[in-house]
């Protein structure tokens, strides 16, 4: 339920960094998931299309990595890993 | 047009749950809004087609503090629907296990959230350096609550055992025997914590508003009653569409609930006091008297008191119906679906929550609406801080975040679990 609230905290990281970069466009964007992050694939999915609309986001290319490993200390995490910008 | 790859490594974090906008003109509020993020969560779409009798496991779901409230709703408005009426020993584990769910929910919000505020804490965990005692009280009588909605429900989170027409299995006198000397523990806590919260630096601020909380013949309302109010309103539960309405606002994904024609209004421990006082137990009035109380309280920020009040009743009632408890023959009583729409609307911690279901003959929801006490209180909390703001404008940005916090957590609302779950915007002409 906290979803929509940590992604909108991420793509505003996104455009954070496009800006100080002094990218045009973000056209991919690769981040990892956690395995008890309790978020699947899809439904981050869906969630960066709605919160990237209108953004320098916007139609990026989505990598969702989840991981399997529940005892890694970031287990719990969303993480941004790279993303791919044009200048 | 040239590509490349920023590493970022940045962990994601929740922004928070709710933002407020406030827009200041000449020391005055013009404009205010308070944003709630979470987006909506479809449990009144995905009821259809479902059937009557899982109403009260899917909508206890909404809420993992105050799942009792979704269960005790959801039952009363299917008995409406298909016209049985429950009694007897089996109304009276009702209203225990919704005394368990008071004192769980109450103990939380009271030493967990609220008090914090008041002794310039950013949360109960650094408050435990200083209060040790305190916060192990309040972690004890939580527990108390929970063990006893554990004890009725099966387990004390979303518990399994409540269904329409009564419940799945019923306790003997002598299953509910052991849990009587806790609650007789809590009691005294609960009595401590009256006097303790009663202590607390209050700020003065009081509106003039419109009350609105269940009323029964006898008792304190827990799951029956007449809606009422102190400007008026006397309504059966029937009528609770004629009377309100739900608003969509742009700003915000939660709803906002306005009596028609009126405007906002107040649910809750202090609605409920102000309207029902004369109905507590002796012993929950001579308290409230030895604090200083009467039966009138219209300060927001005392709702600590008054919540812990309400903790010392349930204890006191849960204590009460265990004496008078015998096994009824039966745990739950006959249930026929018939096509109808029921009405049910009940007290949960945070106030009056209100469930409309439509069924058809085989018991398969047609229709369902779910109106939650955070929405209820959406427009009194905003009004609260268009008055309270204009006093502090001198605060800095941090300060006056922390105290507009305060002021929407005196309301208990669904966010506010978040100890620290505001983003404060102000802008000044």
């Amino acid at each position: 339920m906290h979803e929509f609230s940590l992604i909108k905290d991420l793509i505003h990281k996104i455009i954070t960094i496009a800006r100080e970069q002094h990218a045009s466009k973000v056209h991919g964007v690769t981040v990892r998931i956690g395995a008890l992050s309790h978020i699947s694939p899809e439904h981050f999915q869906e969630h960066f299309v709605h919160a990237s609309h209108g953004t320098v986001a916007e139609g990026a290319q989505l990598t969702i990595k989840v991981m399997p490993d529940i005892t890694d200390p970031q287990s719990q995490e969303v993480m941004l890993e790279n993303i791919e910008v044009v200048d | 047009m040239k590509s490349r790859t920023i590493k970022v490594d940045y962990l994601a974090r929740v922004e928070g749950e709710g933002a407020l906008y406030v827009k200041i003109k000449d020391n005055t509020v013009v404009d205010i809004k308070l944003k709630i993020f979470e987006p909506p969560r479809f449990f009144e779409a995905f009821l259809r087609g479902r059937t009557y009798n899982e109403a009260p496991d899917v909508t206890a779901r909404i809420c993992g503090i105050c799942p009792i409230a979704y269960q005790m709703s959801a039952v009363h408005a299917m008995e409406d629907a298909v016209g049985v009426k429950v009694d007897g020993q089996l109304r009276a584990l009702r209203r225990l296990i919704y005394c368990g769910e008071w004192i769980e929910s109450h103990a939380l919000h009271v030493y967990m959230l609220h008090a914090p505020d008041f002794l310039g804490y950013p949360d109960a965990i650094k408050m435990a350096k200083d209060y040790p005692d305190i916060v192990q009280r309040g972690l004890q009588l939580k527990k108390a609550g929970n063990d006893l909605v554990a004890l009725l429900g099966g387990r004390e989170i979303h518990p399994i055992n409540v269904r329409v027409g009564g419940f799945y299995k019923v306790p003997t006198k002598q299953e509910l025997f052991p849990i009587t000397e806790k609650l007789k523990w809590a009691r005294d806590a609960a009595l401590e914590t009256v006097r303790w919260t009663a202590k607390l630096p209050f700020p003065d601020f009081e509106q003039d508003y419109e009350f609105i909380s269940l009323r029964h013949p006898e008792e304190y309302p827990f799951n029956e009653g007449r809606l009422v109010s102190n400007k008026g309103l006397d309504i059966s539960v029937h009528d609770y569409d004629n009377h309100f309405m739900e608003e969509h606002v742009q700003y915000s994904n939660a709803l906002h609930s306005l009596r028609k024609e009126r405007g906002a209004y107040f649910v809750g421990p202090l609605a409920r006091y102000n309207l029902n006082y004369d109905r507590l137990s002796p012993l929950a009035q001579e308290t409230a008297h030895s604090v200083g109380l009467s039966g009138v309280c219209r300060n927001p920020f005392q709702s600590i008191i008054i919540r812990s009040i309400e903790t010392l009743y349930a204890c006191d009632e849960a204590l009460r119906i265990i004496e008078h408890y015998e096994k009824p023959g039966k745990p739950a009583i006959e249930v026929q679906p018939r096509a109808a729409t029921g009405y049910g609307c009940t007290e949960a911690p945070r106030g009056i929550l209100y469930h409309r279901y439509s069924i058809d003959e085989n018991g398969l929801i047609t229709d369902a609406k779910i109106v939650p006490p955070t929405s209820q209180n959406q427009k009194t909390i905003e009004n609260d801080l268009r008055h309270f703001i204009v006093k502090h404008l001198k605060l800095s940005q941090d300060q006056l975040t922390l105290q507009c916090e305060q002021a929407i957590r005196n309301y208990d609302p669904c966010i506010s679990c978040a100890t620290h779950f505001l983003k404060l915007k102000i802008d000044r002409e």
